[in-house]
């Protein structure tokens, strides 16, 4: 599944990137994200799935697999959550959706 | 004519600076003398400067204008990076560069087919540089530092084979075109078994892990780049294992030399393999017409 739907050109990856970079940004991100969704050039669709965080769909839409357990950090793994399973849990529960909990259970 | 002092290889994870004292004391133990042989190495071969071969992390160059490696030509290279300090909770460093040396190499690369960049300011690190930095305690060695950032994740992906070529053409480059009497150590940084951001993100494929390292072991090059692909390697861990190709660079720069595991952990938590591995480059400098590949 990972790179299989990989697209270079998703404003999206630019996005996590920017996020990654722009400080500035990332505050404004965290204090109004609708505001820094909504003045960012992508589609309406790529800016649902961050709001929704359906890591599915932005993966699916071709963000790279690397840039969603960024982006998962950057919005579970906050806080008390720094360096902690959380983002990547919670990554995994919008990538496998229905087969999460069977997933978790066969893992033991 | 310089010469190749030193050839390592070691992994590098936030979880091995992050979360490192989650995992057992034997775990523990073992990633430490793993990569205190890799100091050791270092120490050992007075290297003026080391190169440290790593995955880039898509941090460095938009996706859809991405270089297959980039060459950090800045005066100091600090990190890590604003954005892992949290994850990676290790002390800032400032380590000397070499731009001279990564200049040279650079021009010399220029017609190997790749996609090189060199970057005059300082290049974003994440645990690419920052993990082996730490953990070998690269800054109190007071040698200089090239990073070589490297694109492992980003389609078309230089294979194996490609890699391998680029090594050689590395050491060729070492020899020809750098100052006589320069002693060059090669760090490649990245692996083993990981998938960051993927359905097997907490898995570890332990099975891939020690094969890889046993043929590394057995030292036939022709055999490691026949089997251990670059498909084999995205089988093992999609978008992360595949960070073994700077090892691969290194072999290709030194060919086929006694290779040494320095020590192996599979613990779930730092979410990757975690090996390690030094060469013998014997009595001799290696050069990159001595491998049979």
């Amino acid at each position: 599944m990972p790179l299989e739907s990989f697209d270079p050109q998703l404003r999206a990856n630019d996005f996590v990137q920017d996020l990654k970079w722009d400080e500035g940004l990332r505050a404004r991100f965290v204090a109004d994200e609708d505001a820094v969704l909504a003045g960012y050039d992508m589609t309406g669709a790529e800016r649902a799935a961050i709001r929704e965080r359906d890591f599915r769909a932005l993966h699916d839409m071709g963000l790279h697999p690397y840039l969603l357990s960024q982006l998962a950090r950057l919005v579970f793994g906050t806080g008390e959550n720094a360096g902690s399973s959380t983002p990547a849990t919670a990554l995994l529960r919008s990538l496998l959706g229905d087969d999460y909990d069977r997933y978790v259970t066969s893992r033991g | 004519m310089a010469e190749i002092t030193a050839a390592v290889a070691a992994s590098h994870a936030p979880g091995l600076t992050g979360w490192f004292s989650k995992a057992s004391e034997e775990d523990q133990r073992t990633v430490r003398r793993a990569y205190d042989g890799i100091r050791e190495v270092l120490v050992a071969a007075r290297p003026d400067v080391v190169l440290v071969v790593g995955n880039d992390h898509v941090a460095n160059a938009r996706l859809h204008d991405y270089p297959d490696f980039t060459f950090g030509l800045a005066e100091r290279h600090r990190g890590p990076d604003e954005w892992f300090k949290p994850w990676l909770r290790v002390p800032d460093y400032d380590l000397p560069g070499a731009p001279d040396v990564a200049g040279r190499l650079l021009e010399a690369l220029g017609d190997t087919g790749r996609r090189l960049r060199g970057a005059r300011d300082n290049l974003r690190f994440d645990d690419n540089l920052s993990v082996p930095a730490t953990l070998t305690g690269l800054a109190d060695l007071g040698v200089a530092v090239v990073p070589v950032l490297q694109n492992c994740t980003v389609p078309p992906i230089p294979d194996q084979d490609d890699c391998y070529a680029f090594g050689r053409a590395l050491a060729d480059a070492i020899r020809d075109d750098l100052p006589a009497g320069l002693r060059v150590a090669l760090l490649g940084s990245g692996g083993l078994s990981h998938e960051p951001g993927g359905p097997r993100y907490l898995e570890i494929d332990e099975k891939f892990d020690r094969w890889w390292l046993d043929l590394l072991v057995e030292g036939d090059h022709d055999r490691v780049l026949a089997e251990a692909t670059l498909a084999r390697m995205e089988e093992a861990g999609s978008g992360g294992t595949a960070e073994l190709l700077s090892w691969v660079v290194v072999m290709g720069a030194i060919g086929p030399r006694p290779c040494e595991s320095l020590g192996y952990v599979a613990f779930d938590q730092w979410r990757c393999g975690v090996g390690a591995v030094c060469w013998d480059l014997g009595d001799a400098p290696a050069t990159a017409t001595t491998g049979t590949v």
